[in-house]
């Protein structure tokens, strides 16, 4: 190695530290600790009422993980968050699409001002849009929920077979916006000499739409989609707030939910232990998906 | 060469960010002659008009030199103190007292996070009233109670003139008065799902019974009792006559229901007399509201504990004796406690504040809640692990709200979670 390298190397190094500590401390150390935590579990230390007073760590191989495999709760959890994705992140994309194929048009005037508001909702803290949409579900608060029937027994968007759509209307709002930013970046960064190409074969604003801009557009869709996927499989914000004014729900009704409840030691088996292994799971399940989206998009590309 | 230095340097880095983290307590570093250091903390509400726990400590401070305290305020929920307490004790960076809800007074002493004070406790016991047994586990005391939250009736006793009703003394008093007053749009009861694992367990109290129990170095899960039954019944008779509201207790429902006139009566938690009527300030129903002991349930003058909390000395308190001392100072400060909307648990009688005595028509509410307190269940025993039975009865019971389901599945949902809470914990039930 050159001295010259070297020191380029040094240099690297450095700049890249900050990064690579803040990497290494929040999230490399806090994966490698649950993934510890979630073999291991807590036993009494003594017989008796109350186990002595005191608890035992030990290890117990993959327990937490096949009870948290066969409990039906993580499953049904699980269920509930896939149908909601396979609606919602559908629409989703496809509004988002349609609203960056708009801006990237010359049919708007102020396409700024358009792609700020567009994007607003994204920058109102998650929790916050879950708030305010739960006080318009709300009928007591609410300016139009009062007017709606109630079904089976339950305010109208509370109810068991609405409030999936309700929570769904809360992220499609939320995430729209910044889905169609991904897009319009991709858009803009299409060569513009394609379209003159276009134009002067003939071809008019809706074919160089569906047939260039579209179709150049799919890496960016290919992100959007899987972005969205783990979104879902996450889903907490929504669920947690909703739950509040909707006590029929319970605690483990999306495995986010799960995971934090049984940390909380609201559900049992809890603790540490129990509550990694969901997560764990969560997160395989996340994965998995993203995989079979990303190679079932790529064979049908081919 | 350079790389491997640049490598250690990382690491050194690393692990000195790291220690940072880390908060010890105790420093073993203390002089002879240095104050006693204490940290506490609670979930006391601080509200406006409220004499702040800050300035109640201070007090303590002032007079009291040599054993200094430091109270913090925890905003979040209960749960997620539990847990806080549980990361930090691990990491020997605990507080030295923490306020704690009666039913998690064993799940944390199981989870080994209780100090047993026993013999410092002894020296106290007198001030208390029967709540004291609420700290106490298999006879081991881990701290001291702080209020205790008997149920009783709270009713506007202007509605139930015009409706011509009494404040029922019995069972099926109170199912005639409340079809009475259905009958007109008024409920004198609410039928409350996020409450009911408190609720239902205090009524079964109130009936002569228990939810658990202990038979040797076994717990017994008791939810099929007689008493049990007898109060599924009787919500759910007057559910099924459509006597009763259902609606959560901490939803804008209820709210709005006692602010509109509808709901003129409810079984609550005596702590509830704090602030329950609020809403009611400034409008024509201020005022209008008593307070009176609960129906006969069976078992004569009794009542059932409804929530209540306590102050416990954790693991890892390096000054216990100190700690339980300050502790029964700050328990005995009935009138200050009184002003945070407690029931306190100290026997010494606490003034009714001001707010109370204009909310409740200058009703001595405080006589009413002393006696409710002597008429309260002193075997009622929550088993380590409650705070998963809750949420499983709380669900179930939004269902029987909805009309899908009866009372008696919300007993047994929470028969079923008990069981599981015990098993995780391995601990032994039958």
């Amino acid at each position: 190695m050159s001295r010259n390298a070297r020191h380029q190397a040094l240099f690297g190094w450095l700049f890249a530290a900050p990064f690579a500590i803040g990497f290494l401390l929040v999230f490399v150390a806090p994966i490698i600790w649950a993934i510890r935590a979630a073999f291991f579990g807590s036993e009494a230390a003594e017989g008796g009422l109350y186990g002595g007073g005191a608890r035992r760590e030990v290890f117990v191989g993959f327990k937490n993980f096949a009870h948290a495999a066969t409990n039906p709760g993580f499953w049904s959890g699980m269920g509930r968050v896939l149908a909601f994705g396979a609606i919602q992140i559908p629409v989703m994309i496809l509004a988002a699409l349609f609203l960056a194929l708009l801006l990237d048009s010359f049919l708007v005037r102020r396409p700024g001002l358009w792609r700020l508001g567009y994007f607003l909702p994204f920058a109102i803290p998650g929790l916050i849009a879950a708030i305010v949409w739960t006080y318009l579900y709300l009928p007591e608060l609410s300016p139009f929920a009062a007017a709606l029937p109630d079904l089976d027994g339950i305010a109208f968007f509370l109810s068991p077979r609405l409030v999936l759509a309700s929570m769904a209307n809360i992220t499609t709002w939320t995430y729209t916006g910044y889905n169609m930013l991904i897009f319009l970046a991709a858009l803009q960064a299409i060569p513009h000499d394609l379209y003159e190409a276009a134009r002067i074969d003939g071809a008019s604003g809706w074919v160089i739409a569906t047939k260039i801009k579209i179709p150049l557009v799919r890496g960016a869709a290919l992100l959007a989609v899987l972005l969205s996927i783990i979104g879902t499989v996450q889903l907490f914000n929504e669920p947690t707030m909703i739950r509040t004014v909707a006590t029929w729900m319970g605690n483990d009704y999306m495995p986010m939910l799960m995971a934090y409840n049984t940390l909380m030691g609201q559900i049992s088996p809890s603790g540490m232990g129990p509550a990694s292994a969901i997560s764990i799971l969560m997160a395989v399940v996340a994965g998995s998906l993203a995989v079979i989206y990303a190679l079932v998009q790529r064979r049908i590309a081919r | 060469m350079r790389k491997i230095a640049l490598a250690v340097t990382l690491t050194v880095t690393l692990a000195l960010a790291m220690v940072g983290c880390a908060n010890p307590q105790d420093k073993k570093t203390e002089q002879k002659g240095d104050p006693v250091k204490i940290t506490y903390i609670h979930r006391l509400p601080d509200g406006e008009g409220m004499t702040k726990v800050a300035d109640i400590v201070k007090r303590w401070n002032d007079a009291n030199p040599g054993i200094q305290v430091t109270a913090t305020k925890f905003d979040g929920k209960a749960q997620a103190l539990a847990v806080k307490l549980e990361t930090d004790i691990k990491a020997n960076a605990g507080p030295c007292l923490a306020q704690l809800s009666y039913n998690e007074i064993p799940e944390m002493y199981v989870k080994g996070l209780l100090q047993d004070v026993t013999a410092e406790a002894k020296k106290y016991q007198k001030n208390y009233g029967g709540a004291f047994g609420q700290m106490t586990l298999a006879g081991k005391t881990t701290g001291l109670p702080q209020d205790s939250g008997p149920l009783v009736y709270l009713y506007d006793a202007k509605e139930f003139k015009a409706l011509d009703i009494k404040v029922p003394t019995t069972l099926d008093e109170f199912k005639a008065a409340a079809a009475k007053a259905a009958a007109k749009g008024k409920y004198i009861a609410a039928f409350t799902p996020d409450e009911t694992a408190y609720w239902l367990s205090a009524q079964t109290a109130a009936a002569g019974g228990v939810w658990y129990k202990t038979e040797g170095d076994k717990w017994k899960v008791n939810l099929d009792s007689l008493e049990a039954q007898k109060v599924a019944k009787f919500w759910q008779d007057m559910i099924d006559a459509k006597s009763v509201l259902t609606l959560d207790r901490w939803s804008d429902a209820y709210t709005k229901a006692i602010a509109d006139g509808r709901l003129i009566g409810n079984l609550s938690a005596a702590w509830e007399t704090g602030f329950a009527l609020d809403g009611l300030d400034g409008t024509p129903r201020e005022g209008q509201w008593r307070v009176a002991q609960i129906p006969d349930f069976g078992a004569g003058a009794k009542t059932g504990p409804d929530g209540g909390s306590g102050v416990a000395v954790m693991k890892g308190c390096a000054h216990p004796a100190e700690a339980m001392k300050f502790n029964d100072w700050f328990n005995t400060q009935v009138d200050d406690l009184a002003t945070q909307g407690l029931v306190p648990a100290a026997v010494q009688p606490a003034k009714t504040p001001a707010k109370m005595a204009r909310q409740f028509g200058g009703q001595d509410v405080r006589a009413v809640l002393a006696q409710a307190n002597k008429n309260l269940s002193q075997d009622f025993i929550y088993i380590p692990g409650f705070s998963a039975v809750v949420p499983k009865t709380t669900e179930t019971a939004a269902k029987v709200a909805a009309g899908n389901g009866k009372v008696a599945d919300v007993f047994a949902a929470a028969k079923t979670s008990s069981f599981q809470a015990l098993k995780s914990l391995g601990l032994p039930a039958i």
